[in-house]
């Protein structure tokens, strides 16, 4: 057996590092829960916000359990897509491009570029509904907003308000104070945790895959990665990037948890069904009173818009990276063609699609979530094969377990799809 | 077979027609300019893989397989030499250097040429649009040649040849690559600079390891981005990153270490040799962008008495890395500047001369708390390639070099393009994405003006008016954005070429008299076009019922609400004219606290005001014609 054919496995040297940083001290775990607490709560978007009250305000409590098990697989997701990251150094379309070759990342780019761009065009009706909320009708918002966020998005200057649009987005914290405040039946919460519970309704199933689509949404897997590629980590900082997946992907779930409790015991016995933000503004009402609209405009204007800033640029990049185009905010036009068309074509659509009168805004966030549900197991794929190879990864490689949980939430998600159009194609 | 993509997956075939397997990989040598193919790896049954010497065993290659010359029990499998790279596995979907195009990009392709009967040579790697289809499928490739002829535009191949490719990876840069290859050390460190700022970090780590220190220090020099130079030291070890600093110009030194944090500069100043660390905390005492944070302080002075013998003997003895020597300067007894050479007078003269002789007395200097941008003027004015710093006794601290100061003025021309509103590196017109760009920076306006329309009109309605009068200003208001854009246009020129004067000594009185002059007769014109309209649309009698304050008929209605809204177009005209004045006080406040201004940003706003304002004039006026 000729041996020699065998690549010899990379060894990445260590930069040099003080000793000290490398222990996990408590300033240490803290100060790297950070980014991860900041894509938990950009990670609750539009879509998010509008698929978990519909679930709450649908189906009261029926669709809790699968947070939990969202919360795992969220954990087991961004864990990989970090340590990827640290392992290598390269982000995850370049992976999947060494990797692949052409032909097969073409297909997960395809596959990105409709997720995030659905995405996006919900990004861009969280921002008209909740702009409709203060009274400014769609046509004037939206052109507008589209402006300044391909402003921003093409100087890359989005990243100074950013942390802004973070602290008003937190706005959604409330729901947690909210859910407290209607004093749901504790006991009948946690059975609702913890028992599986699946209704043969298509729209509850869609739903199902709705919320897996915005819980672990394509985006997020690249972001993470560029995240830790851009930080330039290494092995030695893996326990904390593992804090950091871990704490970000608990609060995240658990906030989506506390809405799915709030619109579920306001909403779903007064039968009010979610149509549109104003709906869905109703569950703060014990809580704020009449200022929830605003309140929840608001959050959803800033949670969109800085999702909408981030989006296509993350878009971009990774298509870029994949074909080996210049890519970056700071490349002009002749350098970067590619990048630069690619976010304004995908700012351009969104906000034309949602501009088009006789479309139901509450309507496009839920569908993109599925769009993004059903493409997750793509890249998941992906994800899950880079991450196993021993070529790449050396020992940092996939265990057993982490395998078997990503191919679950394949599996899952994909039962679930089929499921979803059987029911639908059988005209439930 | 021109392309790996095209050999890739072709069957194995032996001499007795048996298939062995399918190709997998192709070794090369790597010591050629055009290498030959070596090896042939393929994929057995079972995906077992197996080498074998391309020369000993393939007779030939066509589109239908790879034939073999022996039978597969006589093959002998072989081992990857040392010198043996593989194209698939090292080099296809990597990202290389292309150290001609000075770019960072990946291979899509890689192209072969066959010479001889059996022998096929690596061309090059196809980086382009067409290896990228051609991988997909390449009928997609034959499609977009067909287009692309069709339009006129064919689409070319994009090659870059062995001898001028990097490989970024150090896994396989574990192979030594030719001697004839050129390599990233071997560019230009401005160069190296551009490449690295295309990079990954870990990446960029990579290659900063594989410069020696002085090129890496140069590099490091040439890089644009300041963050992007704390982001490189602070992946340094602390002792790498104090060596490079030492070896840098003090003055470039010190740049760099403006960027970091206190800690890390004060530590990487302390490993430092005594002499070097003393050089860089002198130019750190002196402001930012003076003559005395830029200069350097290696420059030959000498007693004027020295000879032209001691002089040259002075300059043989630098160091290598000594700043380059362009004059030479002559002190009195007490330290004092008296008077300069060039090189060329010290080389003509006879060695016996004393310098005091030769000097040119009437020295240009200048005080190290001068700003920047006056000493690159006074170099251009007086045609220097360096200037020296002195202090009140014009003892020469240092001098500034031609090279400090031409990055001055390059720094001072993005600055004033920015503010012109023309974004750097965008001159080149024609693209069709750049008229997109200036478009926008141009015809926002319309956008606007579209919303502000959009607003009056719910505003009306709001008030009770009838909401479809908003025509009406509507009519009027891209007069008033316009004139807006434009005054900022005119404070913005009035900036950039008046030179001369700076926040303090500027005439802002009389710049205001001029501009307001100007808006008065701007607003006159607008006025009188808005009753040259009403005039020719309306009969004699409205207008004059219009002018009444009576309850108005419709069209008397129409042809008021028109009137007036021109007059508030010619109101907000003036004002915008008048108020131009801020935006002048505004850059120049800017300037003054070095802050970097966008014109177009600038531009942006004043229509903005001026288009809110104007709504809400209108609007009121257009509710109280109503009545």
């Amino acid at each position: 057996m000729p041996r020699s054919f065998k690549p010899d496995i990379r060894r990445h040297e260590p930069a040099p590092r003080d000793p000290g940083r490398r222990r996990l001290t408590l300033a240490a775990v803290l100060g790297a829960m950070g980014p991860g607490l900041l894509a938990a709560l950009a990670g609750n978007d539009a879509g998010g916000i509008a698929t978990y009250s519909s679930a709450g305000a649908q189906f009261g409590y029926g669709t809790l359990w699968i947070l939990p098990v969202m919360a795992v697989l969220l954990i087991v997701v961004q864990e990989t897509a970090a340590r990827c990251g640290c392992v290598t150094g390269k982000g995850f379309a370049s992976l999947i491009r060494e990797k692949y070759g052409v032909r097969k990342s073409s297909f997960a780019m395809m596959a990105l570029l409709i997720a995030n761009t659905a995405v996006t065009i919900s990004e861009f009706a969280g921002l008209a509904s909740g702009l409709a909320l203060f009274g400014v009708p769609k046509t004037i918002s939206i052109p507008l907003i589209a402006l300044i966020i391909w402003l921003l998005t093409m100087s890359g200057s989005f990243r100074r308000i950013e942390k802004v649009l973070l602290l008003v987005s937190c706005v959604f914290l409330t729901y947690v104070v909210a859910a407290f405040m209607v004093g749901p039946d504790w006991g009948e919460v946690a059975r609702a945790t913890i028992a599986p519970h699946v209704e043969s309704d298509p729209s509850y199933v869609s739903l199902l895959v709705a919320t897996i689509g915005t819980t672990i949404a394509p985006w997020m897997i690249f972001l993470a990665q560029n995240n830790v590629v851009d930080k330039n980590a290494n092995e030695d900082d893996l326990p904390l990037q593992r804090v950091d997946a871990v704490s970000g992907s608990v609060i995240a779930c658990a906030i989506a948890w506390f809405i799915v409790i709030a619109t579920g015991a306001v909403l779903f016995p007064a039968g009010i069904e979610v149509a549109d933000a104003a709906d869905a503004a109703l569950a703060l009402e014990p809580i704020v009173g009449p200022w929830s609209t605003i309140l929840f405009a608001a959050g959803l204007v800033a949670a969109s818009f800085l999702a909408a800033c981030v989006l296509p640029g993350v878009t971009s990049s990774a298509i870029c990276e994949a074909f080996g185009w210049e890519r970056g905010a700071d490349r002009t036009w002749e350098e970067a063609p590619a990048y630069r068309g690619i976010i304004t074509g995908i700012i351009l659509f969104s906000a034309l699609l949602v501009i088009l009168p006789g479309i139901n805004l509450f309507d496009i966030m839920m569908s993109a979530q599925v769009i993004n549900g059903v493409l997750l197991p793509v890249l998941l794929v992906f994800l899950v094969f880079i991450a196993g190879d021993k070529l790449i990864m050396g020992t940092h490689a996939n265990g057993r377990v982490w395998n078997a949980l990503t191919w679950a939430t394949i599996v899952l998600v994909t039962v679930l799809t089929v499921v979803m159009f059987v029911l639908q194609a059988l005209g439930f | 077979m021109n392309y790996l993509s095209e050999m890739l997956k072709l069957p194995v075939i032996d001499v007795a027609g048996e298939k062995l397997g399918v190709v997998n990989d192709l070794g090369i040598a790597t010591g050629e300019v055009f290498p030959h193919v070596t090896s042939l790896a393929f994929q057995g049954p079972g995906k077992t893989p197996f080498m074998i010497s391309w020369r000993k065993y393939v007779d030939h290659i066509d589109d239908t397989g790879v034939y073999l010359k022996a039978t597969a029990t006589d093959v002998r499998f072989s081992y990857l030499q040392p010198d043996e790279v593989l194209l698939a596995r090292d080099i296809l979907n990597k990202q290389i250097v292309d150290t001609q195009g000075m770019k960072v990009v990946r291979v899509n392709d890689i192209k072969l040429s066959a010479t001889g009967e059996n022998q096929l040579r690596l061309l090059g790697a196809e980086v382009g649009m067409r290896g990228l289809l051609r991988a997909m499928h390449p009928a997609l490739e034959r499609l977009a040649m067909r287009i692309g002829k069709a339009v006129g535009k064919p689409l070319a191949e994009e090659i870059i040849a062995w001898s001028y490719m990097d490989l970024l990876e150090r896994s396989t840069q574990q192979i030594k690559l030719s001697v004839s290859h050129k390599t990233l050390d071997e560019l230009h460190p401005a160069d190296i600079a551009d490449i690295i700022e295309q990079l990954d970090p870990r990446l960029r780590g990579q290659v900063f390891a594989q410069l020696d220190t002085a090129q890496a220090a140069e590099a490091l020099t040439e890089l644009d981005d300041d963050d992007l130079v704390a982001e490189v030291i602070d992946g340094l070890s602390d002792r790498d990153a104090s060596s490079m600093l030492a070896l840098m110009d003090p003055d470039d030194a010190a740049a760099l270490i403006e960027e970091l944090d206190y800690e890390k500069a004060e530590k990487l100043l302390r490993i430092m040799g005594v002499n070097e660390e003393k050089a860089i905390r002198n130019l750190l005492g002196y402001e930012e962008n003076t003559a005395g944070r830029i200069m350097t302080s290696e420059f030959v002075a000498l007693p004027a008495t020295s000879t032209v013998a001691d002089a040259i003997d002075a300059i043989r003895e630098l160091d290598e890395d000594f700043e380059s020597v362009y004059y030479v300067y002559t002190t009195d007894a007490a330290g004092m500047l008296t008077g300069v050479l060039s090189l060329r007078t010290l080389i003509v003269a006879t060695h016996d001369q004393r310098l005091v002789d030769l000097a040119y007395r009437d020295v240009v200097w200048v005080a190290p708390d001068l700003d920047q941008e006056d000493v690159a003027e006074e170099m251009t004015k007086y045609n220097l390639v360096a200037i020296p710093v002195c202090d009140d006794e014009r003892h020469i601290l240092g001098i500034v070099t031609v090279d400090d100061a031409l990055d001055v003025i390059a720094e001072e021309h993005e600055e004033d393009l920015q503010i012109a509103g023309v974004g750097t590196g965008g001159e080149g017109a024609g693209e069709s994405a750049h008229v997109l760009s200036w478009f926008a920076g141009r015809f926002y306006w319309v956008l606007v003006w579209a919303v502000a329309s959009g607003i009056i009109a719910a505003a009306l309605a709001w008030m009770g008016a009838p909401s479809e009068l908003f025509v009406y200003p509507m009519c009027a208001m891209p007069v008033v954005l316009i004139a807006a854009s434009r005054a900022v246009s005119f404070a913005k020129n009035y900036y950039l070429e008046d030179d001369e004067h700076d926040e303090d000594t500027r005439p802002y009185l009389a710049f205001w008299l001029q501009s307001t002059g100007v808006g008065i007769v701007l607003a006159l014109v607008v006025y009188l076009s808005g009753q040259l309209v009403a005039g020719a649309a309306f009969p004699d009698d409205v207008l004059s019922q219009a002018g009444g304050s009576a309850v108005l008929g419709q069209q008397a209605l129409a042809a008021a609400v028109l009137t007036r809204s021109f007059a508030c177009a010619a109101g907000v005209v003036v004002l915008m004219c008048a108020t131009s004045v801020g935006y002048l006080k505004l850059l120049d406040w800017r300037d003054r606290h070095d802050l970097d201004t966008s014109g177009t940003a600038l531009s942006a706003s004043a229509v903005i005001i001026a288009c809110a304002i104007f709504s809400v004039v209108a609007t009121l006026a257009v509710v109280l014609t109503v009545g």
